[in-house]
């Protein structure tokens, strides 16, 4: 995997064939281009003028709640039309041709599911639809990649959210889609379950497969993709490695609070220190400091508090939000 | 079933829904509110035979309100529930032609409505034949039997592309039958012409009287517009777009 990123705020690369699209790592094929396209609902933008191209291996969305990353898949998968540009699938336009359906599989963000229906009954249906040779079988074998055999005859209706993520991952794989698109798919499950996904998305990346998870769990996304398209406001803010793009998002100042039984002496300290950009205290006497290091101004603070005597009681990173993150990677 | 799910999955998934639901047992209790006149009937006769009061009961309670009602909770929830909770995607990102999708959930409503309908008409009948000087109510039951299939298979087409075209379609059509189809229907005649009861009752009229040609005619009439309705639906399931 190479080390590249890019950052696009305004993309106007509409012109540019499906393997020179953002997003995609050199020499990668675009299982998926979208080029120039956008997507608005009355006057609500949900997707502006959006071109990127996503390759085999696994992809991860991410963006915080609402940056548009669920239109995204449902424009991949031709669920929606775009308002403009153009969405193509395998160099095959996506909507209106019902037999590249045989080739994607969607765990959509939804949460209903055919509630009357047990989990097994579900996963056969969807294998029953998209016309597996043995749908028997492709159902035992979905359900036994997600470990859902011991509830596989319950009634999904009854299944906990980390269950229906599961069952609609398996409903997604059941014909061996070449490209699976799976929206925030670790949402609600425990941390055996999380695992237990993580290495599955991981498994088919390895095997060829064109997978895109959708995410705003920033630290979830580095445990199951290294390529990464970070979606703000409905615009590609960043694309590329993951360790980069989180390299640039530790650039950026931080807001630290700290809170300690003699914050005017530790301010004195701590304000000639080249990591504080700037320090204050705050109504309540805790102290707000701005870092443009966080990683070593987390050391450095115990540090002085110990030698100064200070009691410490709370270090707090205060903008850790995936929105302000973001918004520092689309502001750059 | 194993072997229904393979050859009609849709249809035996919306069957599913309805049995698993409220939908089929609704359907089942309102086919059978006629059975109750039917009992008031029997237990204090009017100065009415049996004969016409099951074809009176048949004309202006079960064409005009009952079973549109009866055809209208199942052909609305086809696919609006699934256009409601989201589950629409399980069936449209399918290899499967939008066609087959529309007669799949075409057939579960009729094989819901269809025969809760002739549970209702057969216990009505059955019962006000107890009445005084019962008549020919075995006519009469399948005349109602083959008028009944036809306004099913019209207004199940139309609900259910209704259903794909608006998002309160319950609603819309509760206010189609009491407006267009019991009240309207009644007293102006270019409704009239126009409404499914007038064809419903030729067809009923036809069989009763054994004038074949004009039940058929009303029946092709049905048949044509369900055909249409059936044939919008797919075109609008194609350019459908679902979030």
């Amino acid at each position: 995997m190479t080390e590249t990123l890019s950052v696009n705020t305004h993309q106007t690369s509409t012109e540019l064939t499906p393997n020179e699209l953002p997003g995609l790592p050199p020499g990668s094929e675009a299982v998926i281009a979208l080029q120039g396209v956008a997507k608005w609902y009355g006057d609500v933008v949900a997707v502006s003028d959006l071109s990127v191209g996503i390759g085999e291996g696994v992809t991860a969305l991410l963006g915080p709640n609402g940056a548009g990353k669920s239109t995204i898949l449902n424009l991949v998968s031709g669920l929606i039309r775009p308002s403009s540009g153009t969405v193509r699938l395998l160099d095959r336009p996506v909507r209106g041709d019902t037999n590249l359906y045989r080739e994607i599989g969607l765990a959509g963000e939804q949460e209903q599911l055919y509630g009357s229906l047990t989990g097994r009954e579900f996963v056969r249906f969807n294998a029953i639809l998209q016309k597996t040779p043995d749908p028997d079988l492709a159902t035992e074998r979905a359900i036994a990649l997600v470990d859902m055999a011991g509830a596989a005859d319950r009634p999904v209706g009854g299944y906990s959210k980390g269950m229906r993520q599961r069952i609609k991952v398996a409903a997604a794989l059941v014909h061996d889609p070449r490209v699976l698109l799976l929206d925030e798919p670790l949402n609600g499950t425990d941390p055996v379950q999380r695992a237990s996904l993580i290495a599955l998305i991981r498994r088919l990346g390895d095997e060829g497969k064109t997978v895109v998870v959708s995410s705003h769990v920033l630290s979830e996304v580095e445990r199951f993709a290294r390529n990464v398209l970070v979606i703000v406001n409905g615009n590609l803010a960043a694309a590329g490695d993951f360790r980069t793009i989180r390299e640039r998002m530790d650039e950026r100042d931080h807001i630290v609070r700290i809170r300690c039984d003699d914050p005017r002496r530790l301010a004195a300290v701590l304000v000639t220190e080249p990591e504080t950009t700037s320090i204050r205290i705050a109504g309540d006497g805790r102290l707000i400091a701005e870092t443009n290091d966080v990683r070593q101004f987390s050391r450095l603070v115990p540090e002085v508090a110990r030698r100064e005597g200070i009691r410490l009681f709370e270090i707090k990173p205060v903008d850790e939000s995936l929105t302000s993150v973001f918004s520092y990677l689309v502001g750059s | 079933m194993a072997a229904l799910w393979q050859l009609l999955p849709v249809t035996t998934l919306t069957m599913r829904q309805f049995t698993g639901g409220r939908t089929a047992r609704l359907a089942l209790v309102l086919s059978l509110i006629p059975a109750l006149f039917a009992a008031i009937y029997v237990a204090r006769p009017w100065e009415v035979t049996p004969y016409e009061f099951t074809i009176d009961l048949f004309r202006e309670l079960i064409v005009p309100t009952l079973l549109p009602i009866v055809v209208l909770l199942p052909a609305t929830a086809a696919f609006g529930n699934e256009l409601e909770d989201g589950t629409l995607p399980y069936l449209l990102m399918k290899p499967v032609s939008r066609l087959r999708l529309v007669l799949g959930k075409y057939a579960a409503v009729l094989l819901v409505t269809i025969p809760a309908l002739l549970i209702g008409l057969a216990t009505t009948t059955l019962i006000a034949s107890r009445g005084p000087a019962a008549g020919d109510l075995g006519r009469v039951l399948i005349a109602m039997a083959g008028a009944s299939a036809a306004a099913v298979a019209l207004l199940g087409a139309v609900f259910l592309l209704v259903s794909l075209l608006i998002p309160r379609a319950l609603l819309a059509g509760m206010i189609y039958i009491f407006a267009w189809e019991s009240l309207l229907g009644r007293f102006l005649p270019g409704v009239r012409a126009i409404s499914s009861r007038e064809h419903s009752l030729q067809v009923f009229d036809g069989i009763l009287n054994d004038d074949f040609p004009a039940a058929s005619n009303a029946a092709l009439t049905m048949l044509v517009v369900a055909v249409v309705c059936l044939l919008l639906a797919v075109w609008r399931l194609r350019s459908i777009q679902v979030d």
